[in-house]
């Protein structure tokens, strides 16, 4: 979940900063805006059991935001992203840039300046 | 000086000088009885009533051996009996006051917030079984389906009352009344376990009689279905 000594670079894709279920219920609130339970676990295939406890893990570390939907008779969490991919995308950049320059100082923002010239 | 020969030794003589020697073989024999009654009995009833009655017995040994002891100050006994007091002092106390700290814990709110019927649902049936107090039904924010009782409360999460329909909720709530209508007795039979230094199975008992109540009260159909929804 983002924590820096969790982030594995040789993983693919988002796995490397969040677990697999984690990176496919997010994928699914980025793409679909509002979701129930139930749209989560149908879009994700991964069953309730699985999907229950990472939603909780998700919204607590704040990454998904949950409201409570009152529908009669029953209720139901809207799940929804709390920022959008491209602001996650930012923190999670900001985070990893300031641990390498935290780390290497000058030899990691001489490497990014070098990376921008590629 | 202490030393734990010495005390084995005090305890063989004093018990054989005493001649409660018959009485205490017979009662634990009794109760080597009734464990091996409860570990073949099939009904949740007997099996917790032989368990109950096999504590009895081994707690009706251990009184023999102390009131057959003429040395004084003994250690061990001293130690058993502030260990005797200070759990039954836990036993007593913590219930009363452990329900509010989860109701903070999960910051729980009264689930009458989101629907009305649980609540009246639950005083119902404690009016109908002639439960005295009141009992609470609090919901907590967790996507996880799980229901549970403490003290005079029961908690439900969120993620169980958007997976259950209302007669598996109905079920559910049942099975908590039942936990709540014999709250005493799970303590109790803790505690009995925890002073006869013996394993308490009687948790599933416990559940499966829960069950049957609220099979009674509900349908089986449901309590199976909601129970199959939470595994």
């Amino acid at each position: 979940m983002v924590k820096l000594d969790r982030i594995n670079i040789s993983n693919e894709g988002l796995t490397k900063f969040f677990s697999p279920i984690e990176a496919q219920i997010m994928t699914v609130l980025w793409e679909n805006g509002e979701c129930t339970t139930p749209d989560i676990t149908e879009r994700t295939g991964i069953p309730l059991s699985s999907v229950a406890g990472t939603l909780d893990r998700l919204v607590k570390a704040g990454y998904a935001k949950r409201t409570i939907d009152k529908n009669g008779q029953r209720v139901r969490y809207l799940y929804s992203a709390s920022e959008s991919m491209d602001r996650t995308a930012n923190s999670i950049t900001r985070k990893v840039l300031d641990s390498l320059v935290d780390t290497f100082g000058k030899v990691a923002i001489d490497n990014f300046h070098s990376y921008e010239k590629k | 000086m202490f030393s734990i020969q010495d005390e084995v030794g005090c305890y063989i003589a004093c018990v054989a000088d005493s001649g409660l020697l018959p009485w205490l073989m017979a009662s634990l024999f009794m109760a080597l009885l009734l464990f091996a009654f409860y570990l073949k009995a099939r009904s949740s009833r007997s099996r917790i009533s032989s368990f109950i009655a096999a504590q009895l017995c081994m707690l009706a040994s251990i009184a023999m051996v102390v009131s057959s002891m003429q040395c004084s100050r003994m250690l061990t006994i001293e130690i058993y009996t502030a260990y005797v007091f200070l759990s039954t002092m836990l036993i007593l106390f913590l219930p009363r006051i452990y329900y509010r700290i989860l109701i903070k814990r999960y910051r729980a709110r009264p689930v009458a917030e989101l629907m009305e019927w649980p609540q009246v649902f639950v005083n119902s049936l404690k009016e109908q079984y002639k439960t005295p107090g009141m009992s609470e039904v609090y919901y907590y924010n967790s996507a996880v389906p799980r229901a549970f009782a403490s003290g005079k409360t029961i908690f439900l999460s969120m993620g169980l009352l958007e997976i259950m329909d209302k007669a598996e909720l109905k079920a559910i709530l049942a099975h908590e009344v039942w936990h709540l209508r014999h709250n005493t007795r799970t303590p109790i039979l803790r505690h009995l376990s925890m002073i006869t230094f013996t394993r308490n199975f009687s948790e599933s008992e416990l559940e499966n009689m829960a069950d049957i109540f609220a099979a009674d009260v509900v349908s089986r159909r449901a309590v199976e279905s909601a129970r199959s929804k939470m595994s």
